[in-house]
């Protein structure tokens, strides 16, 4: 959320990706720098460590998601 | 009867439990003898009923000196079930309490509540952070029977507890297992309970140590690897656990790694097992770093752990890639037994007074 926040006020279309788990914390963070509205995509927890099909299977369902993100930034 | 201080008001008497070394260091709630009354009843039982003998001071912990202990750590009364129990656990032979209490080793008291009282005493977490602040009941009923240790046993630092630096869960250290999502029993079912019983499990034990893991799905030595770092963990050769052996130890896992050792195969008994093979070690190992604890092992290895059982096994905690170890003192009589114990929910009557509709 943090390198999310911090490209996007570079003026770098940005969303951050953050893990269900993690949700709560990101609006915390995304409040708390004063960037609320950040574009931010959720990602099912865990992530890491479960395996390249997986991945390429949540970065499949997911990339349309993050590419309107962007569009509408 | 417990004797009654006297002080002019709460900031006197606040000052006065400080002088006297009866408190933890941090404020507490004044136990006037309203509120110490109103925690003993709750409990349903006799004031001066004894639960036993708390060492080194050899003080008797009755009823409502446990109340007394759970008022100042700030505890509801819904708490003190979980509280009695968790007395009761050290004050068993097996627990060794004078002698935990007296140590150089830096040991405290670990209360880990399991079955549906962790949701009606409480509830004590089992989730982030739940060996850390915020969470009131985790904080006040570990707080409640160090106070215990404290007023009741004798447990003064450089006195009578010699821990060379003690560890900050001697403030307060429980949690509860988190039953609903562990792809395992609930560690009270495997330790013989029914579960619907609730049961508090105390075992003396060192700060917990995180143990890194990153999980890799496509790694077909993903658990096998998993067990290895935990049991480094458990027992490397600065542990007591490898160094006196014989003793306890707690594995706290993590749901991302209670999942890789499920999907595995294994079952508590069976990560139980290969714990306490993978912390079989060269006999040299132990000759290289203590010779003198060398010279009893006969043979080129030697067991930490004699039992599989030795080991508490729970699933706690956020996902993500630390578990926790705890080892443990590994001496006194019984060299650092875990001990359970029932809590008993049967017994607590409502408070009156505590109705919103009376001052």
């Amino acid at each position: 959320m943090r390198d999310g926040i911090n490209t996007a006020r570079l003026g770098i279309p940005s969303v951050a990706l953050v893990t269900e788990d993690f949700w709560p914390q990101g609006n915390f963070t995304a409040e708390s720098l004063g960037m609320p509205e950040v574009p931010r995509v959720k990602l099912p927890h865990p992530l890491a460590g479960t395996g390249q099909s997986h991945l390429k299977e949540v970065a499949k369902r997911l990339a349309p998601q993050i590419i309107e993100q962007l569009k509408n930034d | 009867m417990t004797e009654m201080l006297q002080a002019s008001d709460e900031a006197a008497a606040l000052e006065a439990l400080h002088d006297a070394g009866m408190t933890d260091g941090l404020p507490v709630v004044i136990p006037t003898g309203e509120r110490v009354s109103r925690m003993v009843l709750a409990s349903g039982q006799d004031a001066d009923m004894s639960l036993g003998v708390m060492g080194p001071a050899g003080g008797v912990a009755t009823v409502e000196k446990v109340a007394v202990a759970a008022v100042m750590a700030g505890c509801l009364p819904d708490y003190l079930p979980v509280v009695l129990a968790a007395v009761k656990a050290v004050i068993a032979d097996e627990f060794d309490l004078a002698q935990m209490q007296s140590t150089t080793h830096c040991t405290a008291p670990l209360i880990i509540v399991n079955g549906p009282g962790r949701l009606t005493c409480g509830p004590v977490a089992s989730g982030f952070g739940a060996l850390g602040p915020g969470h009131r009941a985790n904080a006040s009923i570990g707080r409640a029977l160090r106070l215990c240790m404290i007023n009741i046993g004798g447990a003064k630092p450089g006195e009578s507890d010699m821990a060379l630096l003690g560890h900050p869960g001697k403030f307060t250290y429980c949690l509860a297992e988190d039953e609903e999502h562990s792809p395992f029993a609930p560690m009270h079912q495997d330790l013989g309970y029914a579960p619907d019983d609730t049961v508090v499990t105390v075992i003396g034990a060192e700060a917990p140590h995180s143990v890194i893991y990153s999980g890799d799905a496509d790694d077909p030595k993903d658990a096998d690897k998993l067990l290895e770092v935990l049991a480094i963990g458990l027992a490397n050769m600065g542990t007591n656990n490898a160094v006196l052996t014989g003793g306890g130890a707690v594995v706290v896992l993590n749901p991302e790694h209670a999942k890789i050792l499920a999907d595995a195969g294994l079952d508590r008994g069976g990560i139980l097992q290969r714990l306490w093979e993978l912390t079989h070690h060269p006999k040299e190992r132990l000759a290289y770093f203590a010779a003198g604890f060398a010279e009893r092992i006969k043979g080129d290895t030697y067991r930490c752990f004699s039992s599989p059982k030795d080991i508490l096994l729970l699933m706690a905690g956020g996902s993500g890639l630390y578990s926790m170890v705890m080892p443990s003192w590994c001496a006194g009589a019984h060299q650092n037994r875990y001990v359970s114990e029932m809590v008993e929910l049967d017994l607590y009557c409502e408070i009156p007074g505590l109705d919103a509709a009376q001052p």
